[in-house]
């Protein structure tokens, strides 16, 4: 689950609570606590996550050795990672922490994120989709546990497709062929949004076409942002931006909640759990939405990337490693733990633990999606996510020199390829200033 | 400057204390120079003191700090996982900040800056001082005020009002030039920096104005008075009488100016939240505090603040060298 979905329960957490800053977070950490009982073990969990709250209520109702003090923090963008990095340097970071997936490696480097590769369980191991496991172990070594794995998906208006008779796009040159027809038949409105600050969907579209950003080969970061599926997929969108088939303006911003309340956008191209942020975002348009899957470059061999998705890692300053791994397999594992999520409100999150899909199924209101099964296209979708993807060690700084080009993009200076080609630039001196090894391709 | 001051009066003082003094004090003082020389030295060091704390406390050991920070990682080679040390890592950190396009090209910004900025507020300040000085305005304590107003307002919130002012949607301003078919993007490609330098010459035109003002009251009436006699309009007077004579607060002014603007962050961490075009890395302060706080990378910023340093420190001398040289040149032809 991304920030953008959680955005706005984070935004009213942080205006509900005060900052209790890192105080309450290193009180907590001490083993023994409540009265004497020395059998208790308490630990501290971090995250953005809507819903942290109830699942650590239900955890602490059913568990007596273990219980969880759990502090509500921004997302990571909205400086959630600055205050985990703060606080790992100041030796107080919580026994669980909440990261991103692009993040993860970042962590693991820097030591925030400690290696849990002998702590977790063949039985969970054995649980979790493989695919979304290879994105949170390097060098055969686990730093997180996922949560959730986001299959990037096509979100669409099944009424103004009719309205203009367009069927759903299967491949990419379809899905340009009907942002062609939407522009001819209803000037005003565009088939999909290159969002501007949509580093992570570019990325999406670049993994699903076979790119590799990163690899960790010969031991070395090897990085090439700018590989020629990349540039496919660039020379793609810029085609489409050039011709003036889709808006280019960012994603996360009042402009583009207008373009999609006004149904100037006919299609959303975002993670499984963006179904459940639409629905809470925006419940007039119940009826109108339905999902289908990313277009294809080819067909007959599908593929598609993740947009979001949560981990849970276990952090350098925990003192209770065993402790905090069992309530991390208890979150990501246990159905009553999903439960306890949904009861805050509507998710469509896509679990990684495949026996949770059906409590989410269960939980689901379908009628949003007039009764579309949504879950069994996510998890055709979950399963074709392409396997191998690499995040990089400083993904939230090559986003943003990424984003800053698209923006810049946006008003007529530099291309989307340029701005790959930045974020590669402005990316190899921090990792090189980090001290790691590193290539260089396809510049 | 000011710790030499107070040692001044020192000197003068100090002798008549010796030379007053009786045969006995001379017998137990064996030497009153000598004694002279220990007081003198003892309000020397009283006076001079709290300024020596102060330096060494905010300037020399957080500068030591980036120096010392800038030098060392925590390393672990390869691809990074695992445990890390604290090494000595050279200059490794430089060569990584001289060779990130991203700093240069937030280097380039600020030049760019001080070049449409500098000009403009020494220029604009010195204008609006010699128009006051000129007796042309009326109410001069009430536009003096006027002007220096807005310097009293933190720099904060004074790009909180501009940003207001920017925005489109919310922004008055835009919203009566949209009635009058122009439209104007305060905040894109092109237009983003000159609006950061008028949220700045908002801010501190009032101030360096006040300064050229004193300096202008300064002047010898004498000497403009001759001028006028001499046939010079108030305009003549205004630019080749009274200008030079304030030449020293024209450096002071732009050499603060330019301290101030390689510094630039305020403004445009405030308004990146509102644009897009204002890249993370757009100064050179704010790419430290990304390489800080967003790439966590504190060897990074520590060796791009000391960058920052050298290149102010550099700067500044060389232009106080250039003026003085300037100077004593023009005394010569005198």
């Amino acid at each position: 689950m991304p920030g953008r979905q959680s955005r706005r329960s984070v935004l009213a957490a942080i205006a509900a609570l005060p900052l209790t800053g890192t105080l309450g977070a290193c009180s907590g950490s001490g083993s023994g606590g409540s009265g004497g009982t020395s059998t208790t073990t308490r630990i501290t969990f971090w995250s953005a996550i809507r819903g942290s709250q109830e699942v650590v209520d239900a955890f602490n109702r059913t568990h007596d050795r273990v219980q969880v003090d759990f502090q509500q923090i921004p997302s990571g963008g909205q400086g959630g990672y600055a205050k985990l990095s703060n606080a790992a340097r100041a030796g107080n970071a919580p026994d669980v922490a909440t990261i991103e997936y692009p993040e993860v490696p970042g962590f693991a480097i820097d030591g925030v994120a400690s290696d849990i590769t002998s702590l977790i369980s063949d039985r969970l191991r054995a649980r979790l989709l493989p695919q979304s496991l290879g994105l949170t172990t390097f060098q055969d070594r686990t730093f997180s546990v996922p949560l959730d794995i986001e299959p990037m998906v096509l979100h669409y208006r099944a009424d103004l497709f009719d309205r203009y008779g367009l069927t759903v796009p299967r491949t990419w040159e379809e899905f340009e062929q009907t942002a062609r027809a939407v522009r001819r038949k209803a000037p005003d409105r565009r088939l999909a949004l290159f969002p501007t600050d949509g580093a992570m969907n570019f990325a999406a579209y670049a993994w699903q076409a076979g790119a590799q950003w990163f690899d960790t080969r010969s031991g070395a970061w090897n990085v090439s942002l700018a590989d020629r599926p990349t540039r496919h997929v660039a020379a793609y969108w810029q085609r489409l931006i050039d011709d003036d088939l889709v808006f280019m303006n960012p994603g996360d911003s009042r402009q583009f909640d207008a373009q999609v309340g006004n149904g100037l956008i006919l299609a959303r191209l975002t993670g499984a759990w963006d179904a459940g942020a639409q629905m809470n975002e925006r419940p007039g348009q119940r009826g109108l939405w339905r999902i289908a899957p990313l277009p294809q470059w080819d067909p007959d061999r599908p593929a598609v990337g993740t947009h979001g998705g949560s981990t849970f890692a276990v952090t350098k300053d925990s003192r209770h490693p065993e402790a905090a791994m069992e309530f991390i397999e208890w979150q990501v594992s246990h159905a009553d733990a999903l439960r306890a999520r949904l009861s805050s409100g509507a998710s469509s999150a896509y679990p990684t633990v495949p026996d949770l899909v059906a409590v989410g199924r269960d939980a689901f209101d379908r009628s949003y999606y007039s009764d579309q099964d949504i879950y069994t296209l996510f998890e055709e979708q979950a399963h074709a996510v392409r396997d191998g993807w690499v995040w990089g060690p400083r993904m939230t700084a090559t986003s943003r020199v990424m984003q800053d080009g698209f923006a810049r993009a946006s008003g007529g200076e530099g291309t989307i390829i340029d701005s790959v080609r930045d974020a590669q630039a402005g990316t190899m001196p921090d990792l090189r200033a980090l001290g790691l090894s590193t290539s260089e391709h396809s510049t | 400057m000011t710790p030499s001051a107070p040692a001044t009066p020192a000197v003068t003082t100090a002798p008549p204390n010796g030379t007053t003094a009786d045969g006995s004090r001379r017998v137990r003082a064996r030497d009153p120079r000598k004694v002279a020389r220990r007081r003198q030295l003892g309000a020397c060091g009283v006076l001079m003191a709290p300024f020596f704390i102060l330096l060494v406390t905010v300037f020399l050991i957080p500068v030591g700090t980036a120096v010392w920070l800038s030098f060392f990682s925590e390393d672990q080679p390869g691809l990074g996982f695992g445990p890390e040390r604290t090494v000595f890592v050279g200059l490794r950190s430089y060569a990584a900040v001289l060779n990130d396009p991203t700093f240069l090209s937030g280097l380039g910004t600020v030049v760019l800056y001080c070049v449409i900025y500098i000009p403009v507020m020494v220029l604009g300040a010195l204008a609006l001082a010699l128009l006051l000085d000129s007796g042309v305005v009326r109410l001069r304590s009430w536009a003096q005020l006027g002007l220096f107003l807005p310097h009293a307002v933190p720099g904060i919130i004074a790009a909180l009002i501009w940003l207001y002012l920017y925005t489109p949607g919310i922004s008055p301003v835009i919203e009566v030039l949209g009635k009058a078919d122009i439209t104007v993007d305060f905040l894109g490609v092109h237009t983003v920096l000159p609006s950061i330098v008028n949220i700045a010459l908002w801010s501190n035109l009032g101030y360096n104005m006040v300064i050229f003002y004193a300096a202008l009251q300064a002047v010898p009436r004498e000497v403009v008075e001759a001028a006028v006699v001499d046939g010079a309009g108030p305009v003549r007077a205004a630019v080749q009488v009274k200008t030079p004579l304030v030449r020293p607060s024209i450096v002071m002014v732009a050499m603060f100016t330019f301290i101030w603007s390689l510094q630039l962050f305020t403004e445009p961490m405030l308004l990146s939240q509102s644009s897009p075009m204002i890249s993370s890395r757009f100064s050179p302060s704010m790419y430290i505090y990304d390489a800080a706080f967003t790439r966590n990378n504190y060897s990074l910023a520590a060796a791009a603040a000391v960058v920052l340093l050298i290149c102010t420190i550099a700067l500044s001398y060389g232009v106080t060298r250039w003026t003085s040289r300037v100077n004593s040149a023009e005394e010569a032809t005198r």
